[in-house]
């Protein structure tokens, strides 16, 4: 079936905008988009959306997580292997880290990780034949946000519920922060740490997201404060 | 052909209902109903499997069918064997390679045209769990009745005709039957069920629509 | 060279051969293999059938053994098929229990055979809820070449088309059971289910139908039981399956149609003229 941006989409359908823009210029195919045989077909169930100038792609609903270049994910330490770690991103097969891309690391200077520490890093390698490979440094040799993970809480969700609370646009993070003092920090693989100053407000800012899985960003606005109200202790 | 189509249209599927994500630990699952009957497909994966069972090329599919007795048998092999191959046509298995998907079917209410449920629940799974589709499949069952006429659904009907169309060209993708029929009955039975797969399409972008709006 | 070829392109290698109106074992697109049938090959069987359709080589042998009905089917016999699938055949199968194929291809042969209604389980009852037949039909496959779900059927139907049931007498007060396998009744065999087998292949935007396609065909087509197969039975089809593989289009199905009554008829003719033909040497 021929569809346009924004519908509703099914594995199958085709769009012949995004053939028209391609042949003006260059344009990004983003997930659940595939080109075959000189047609744009969806892959994936949901809305089909436009960035400008040309880029696009399917919104769609995922919980398994499937390794993607440049994301940053948090994963489990499962293993030391000889000069690597092992971690677990929820993929369908473990990654590898090097003990090298850590910051300041050298072959006399080993980081500090143990198995089953949790881990913030960049997809380096994601290729669907290969073994992905993370990094915890960016280009330039700094650790940025990137490294273990201390203290905090790790909890699982489904891949477009991250995506919605990174999306600048939805008020949740906003909102919350406004409220009480958290960190927070949220992997492309469905998986998300939040660290707060007791487990009360911990346990607050998990539900806050959780719950604003199928919410509108007004409904996230009452949610936050209705949260926050209770928290302070003015409802009970 | 404007009026043939239109009469083919006019026949009613049964009822169906579908809840999505109705497991919250399988990454995709659908629990769906045809009239009367009822079957509760999880997906898992792309996952790590055993290497023997890898495969280089394209990602291997492992369907599991449990009966409502939950007894293996026999049947339930061929089953298995009819969605693997459906699926195994959707899928873009060449995406994932070395990985698994795991597909389990439970049957929860048989009151015939089951496999043909089963089928249709597998595709809405499969749609909940985001794995790579190359298009969506429907299986429209027809039975013929006592005068030979072909009529949709065909409950209790001692021959039916079972398809299973792609949402692409709406071409044949899977075709099995029961008890014996004229060559004439066959193609008026695959027209049918070829018509009637647009509602189930149809039916497939509601409950999508349904969902993704939210999200 | 060509061997080579074809390891380092097997689509391209096989896509050569196809879009030259040929196959590669030199066949026309409808062409068939030839079939051979032998019947009562096994002496140590009730009734037998080799049955080679090129390399495809499958054996039948019937046995019969006295039941007690089932209580809720009571006037009805039994007749067991069962598909062998061993390692001796392919490369695929590995010893141990029947694999998944073995199991899926059994339980095509006996629905197709079921459907066809081409024997009356009545017949083989021979006291209502105390005695009847129980015939079971092995099928052993020696050399799967593709198709096998039609040999299955060649096989099993010229077997039980010589199949005859000897004699029993049953005394209701002493239930004792008598047989005397000198006097012999022939089953009734109601018309002759056969199953053509048709590869689908996809060679850009035109479909290819291969009739009676060959173990490497049916694996460039899709893989196992990728392909159709239809069964006729006295002009009236008794099952149709297709599981995956290449789309089939509207167009595709009348001429498959097409094909498959012509070999059915054909077929019947090989069945029924082996069987005449090992008649007049018994005689």
């Amino acid at each position: 079936m021929k569809v346009t941006i924004d519908d509703v989409v099914l594995p199958g359908d085709f769009c012949e905008d995004i053939i028209k823009a391609g042949e003006k210029s260059r344009v990004i195919l983003g997930p659940g988009l595939r080109k075959e045989l000189e047609k744009i077909f969806i892959t994936k169930a949901g809305v089909l959306r436009k960035r400008a100038p040309n880029t696009y792609w399917v919104d769609s609903y995922q919980k398994r997580y499937v390794p993607a270049r440049g994301e940053n994910v948090i994963g489990v330490v499962i293993q030391k292997a000889g000069d690597s770690f092992r971690v677990d991103v929820g993929g369908s097969c473990s990654a590898t880290l090097s003990y090298l891309s850590f910051e300041g690391a050298t072959k006399k200077n080993r980081p500090e990780v143990q198995v089953g520490d949790v881990i913030y890093a960049k997809m380096l390698v994601a290729s669907k034949d290969m073994e992905p490979e993370l990094v915890c440094v960016d280009s330039n040799g700094k650790k940025g946000r990137l490294g273990v993970l201390n203290d905090g809480f790790v909890f699982k969700c489904s891949i477009n519920l991250v995506r919605k609370i990174l999306n600048p646009s939805c008020p949740l993070l906003n909102s919350l922060k406004n409220e009480w003092p958290f960190e927070l920090a949220a992997g492309m693989n469905g998986r998300i740490w939040i660290k707060a100053n007791s487990m009360r407000e911990t346990i607050a800012v998990g539900n806050a997201i959780l719950g604003c899985e199928y919410l509108t960003s007004e409904e996230i606005k009452s949610m936050c404060t209705n949260i926050a109200s209770i928290l302070a202790g003015h409802v009970s | 052909m404007g009026a043939e189509e239109k009469d083919l249209r006019d026949f009613k599927l049964q009822p169906m209902k579908c809840e999505l994500n109705f497991l919250s630990k399988s990454d995709g699952s659908a629990i769906l109903s045809q009239g009367d009957t009822v079957a509760l497909v999880s997906v898992n994966g792309p996952l790590d499997i055993k290497s023997t069972s890898q495969s280089i090329e394209k990602s291997t599919l492992e369907i599991l069918f449990c009966s409502k007795g939950g007894k293996p048998s026999v049947a339930d092999r061929y089953k298995e064997n009819v969605i693997r191959q459906t699926c195994e046509k959707a899928v873009l298995g060449c995406l994932y390679p070395r990985t698994g998907i795991t597909i389990t079917i439970q049957e929860l209410e048989d009151f015939g045209g089951f496999l043909s449920c089963a089928l249709n629940c597998a595709c809405l799974a499969l749609l909940n769990s985001g794995v790579s589709l190359r298009h969506v499949f429907a299986c429209v069952t027809c039975g013929v009745d006592e005068k030979g006429e072909v009529v949709l659904g065909g409950r209790g009907c001692d021959t039916q005709i079972s398809c299973v169309f792609d949402s692409i060209d709406k071409t044949l993708i899977t075709c099995f039957s029961e008890g014996t029929y004229s060559e004439g009955t066959y193609l008026e039975a695959v027209a049918r069920c070829r018509a009637a797969s647009e509602l189930v399409f149809a039916f497939y972008r509601d409950v999508v629509s349904k969902y993704s709006n939210a999200i | 060279m060509a061997e080579i070829y074809k390891l380092i392109h097997p689509v391209k290698y096989f896509n050569d051969y196809i879009s030259r109106d040929i196959r590669p074992d030199g066949r026309k697109f409808h062409e068939q293999r030839n079939i051979k049938v032998n019947v009562n090959s096994l002496k140590t069987a009730e009734a037998s059938a080799v049955v080679k359709c090129g390399n495809t080589t499958v054996v039948c042998g019937v046995q019969l053994e006295l039941a007690t009905p089932k209580a809720e089917e009571p006037e009805l016999g039994f007749l067991v098929t069962n598909v062998e699938l061993t390692p001796l055949c392919s490369s695929k199968y590995r010893p141990g229990p029947p694999s998944d194929n073995a199991q899926v291809q059994s339980y095509m042969l006996s629905d197709i055979f079921s459907n066809s209604k081409c024997i009356d389980l009545k017949d083989l009852c021979i006291v209502p809820d105390k005695l009847a037949w129980v015939v079971y039909c092995d099928i052993v496959c020696l050399d799967n070449d593709g198709s096998l779900v039609d040999a299955c059927i060649i096989a099993l139907m010229a077997s039980l088309k010589t199949l005859s049931l000897p004699t029993v007498t049953y005394d209701p007060e002493t239930e004792e059971i008598k047989v005397d396998p000198d006097v012999r009744t022939p089953l009734k065999v109601d018309g002759c289910p056969v199953a053509t087998s048709f590869a689908v292949y996809k060679l850009t935007e035109r479909n290819i139908l291969l009739t009676d396609p060959s173990a490497y065909e049916e694996e460039m087509c899709g893989g196992l039981g990728a392909h159709f197969t239809v069964c006729l039975n006295k002009g009236l089809i008794c099952g149709n399956h297709k599981f995956g593989g290449s789309h089939l289009l509207m167009e595709n199905q009348e001429e498959v149609l097409k094909i498959a009554k012509e070999r059915a008829n054909l077929v019947v003719k090989v069945i029924d003229s082996c069987i005449k033909n090992e008649k007049s040497i018994d005689k």
